[in-house]
């Protein structure tokens, strides 16, 4: 356990290397991504300007960056771990960048990603946990603890390719998947500063730091997107953080916008494939560039279209709809917090 | 109005993903307690079993109320 001192000092050093990383290699990123015609066409904007991507090498420069540093520092076999998940759905992701794949290759490529988790023992337990104690495999359930074993480790393989997934399946619109995460988060990072260990937390902070600094550049009008490997790669560490700091439930409960719309679209669509195989849009490009709705009873059911079922709106309008909705779940998990921390407390 | 509406079923959500939980540490950890029944080497293993049965269950129900949610919202929705 780190004391006061250190944890400021490891937080502020990786927080830095983080953001900053970010920061000043994404305008050279997207300098190289444009000249090399690394470039996909905006569509909901007028003349489809085209876009570089991906931006998930520079995330994940940074992030590993202040990772390296950071186990060096406390040589925490949690912060490793979490390391190894992010770079691995980061490779998965960069594959999908690079060359067209079918539907089912991230979920299941994902799958390599949960890997380190469990054979480095990195679930469940916490700071209450001391040595000799037993330790793992505890399902934090807000209003209590259970110990279901043979459930936690199947479930690590859930977990990370879903949380990927769906920071993947949410980069639909210009800043929506950055923004949603820095809101969803915050939540997250609360929940392992009590119920997890100083050192998850300490490796959580770059997945904050990096995204706030690449939100700067992907929202709208959008200079970069994240590609595959950027969503990915954000979405397995929110995931890895999740479980190591002990904060599934808050995780989920932050995450429930995009839970819901990676839920919708496969029950609407009953099979995974990815969004380009889709043949009824889930929403129509209006003529003064507003998405609006379909109507079309195969179309399958989004949270966008959940958005614009009204009226039609903007691009940037669906985008701060989302946020205020992530911001709504993201009170809901700070609720989720406090009911556990009165029970713990009890 | 699209979003107070998605709001609410958020909170929906919440209090089911609550509920399952609260379920979950009521009744389902507590069957550790039954491991006597089924002898010291499989006991562990037995009653792990059944508890990830029960939760598994549980998660799959919560998935079909959600369908279940969805599909009622989605209705109200597109035809007004």
């Amino acid at each position: 356990m780190l004391d006061g001192a250190n944890l400021i000092i490891y937080g502020a050093a990786v927080s830095a290397i983080s953001f900053f990383g970010v920061l000043f290699m994404m305008p050279a990123a997207i300098r190289s991504l444009t000249a090399k015609c690394k470039v996909v066409p905006d569509a909901h904007k007028p003349e489809r300007p085209q876009i570089p991507r991906p931006a998930g090498p520079v995330i994940m420069i940074s992030i590993a960056a202040a990772e390296i540093v950071l186990f060096l520092l406390t040589m925490n076999i949690a912060v490793f771990a979490i390391l190894l998940t992010t770079a691995i759905a980061f490779l998965v992701g960069y594959i999908d960048d690079s060359r067209v794949m079918p539907g089912w290759f991230k979920p299941v490529a994902l799958l390599a990603a949960a890997i380190p988790l469990v054979v480095l023992d990195i679930y469940g337990g916490g700071e209450e946990y001391g040595e000799g104690e037993e330790y793992g495999e505890f399902l934090n359930l807000i209003f209590g603890r259970a110990y279901i074993p043979l459930l936690y480790i199947p479930l690590m393989f859930i977990i990370i390719p879903i949380a990927g997934n769906t920071i993947n399946s949410i980069d639909v619109l210009n800043g929506v998947a950055s923004g949603f995460l820095i809101i969803a988060t915050i939540p997250l990072l609360t929940s392992i500063a009590i119920f997890g260990s100083h050192e998850v937390f300490l490796a959580a902070l770059p997945l904050l730091f990096a995204t706030i600094a690449f939100y700067r550049y992907h929202k709208f009008p959008s200079r970069i997107f994240p590609g595959d490997s950027g969503t990915l790669l954000l979405g397995a560490m929110y995931g890895a953080v999740a479980i190591a700091g002990s904060s599934e439930i808050i995780g989920v409960v932050a995450l429930l916008p995009a839970v819901m719309n990676s839920f919708l679209f496969l029950a609407s669509v009953k099979r995974i494939v990815e969004h380009r195989e889709v043949k009824v849009r889930p929403t129509i490009l209006t003529d003064d560039f507003k998405l609006a709705a379909s109507t079309d009873s195969m179309a399958p059911a989004t949270l966008v279209r959940l958005i614009v079922v009204d009226r039609p709106l903007g691009e940037k309008e669906i985008g701060y709809q989302i946020f205020k909705l992530a911001t709504f779940t993201a009170l809901l998990a700070f609720a989720s917090i406090a009911i556990q921390y009165i029970v713990f407390l009890r | 109005m699209a979003l107070t509406t998605l709001a609410l079923l958020m909170t929906g959500m919440w209090a089911m993903i609550l509920a399952a939980a609260a379920f979950l540490v009521i009744f389902v950890a507590p069957l550790e307690t039954y491991i006597y029944l089924f002898g010291p080497r499989g006991g562990r293993l037995t009653i792990s079993a059944v508890q990830a049965v029960i939760a598994i269950l549980i998660v799959v129900a919560l998935a079909l109320a959600l369908n279940r949610l969805k599909g009622i919202y989605l209705r109200r929705k597109l035809q007004e």
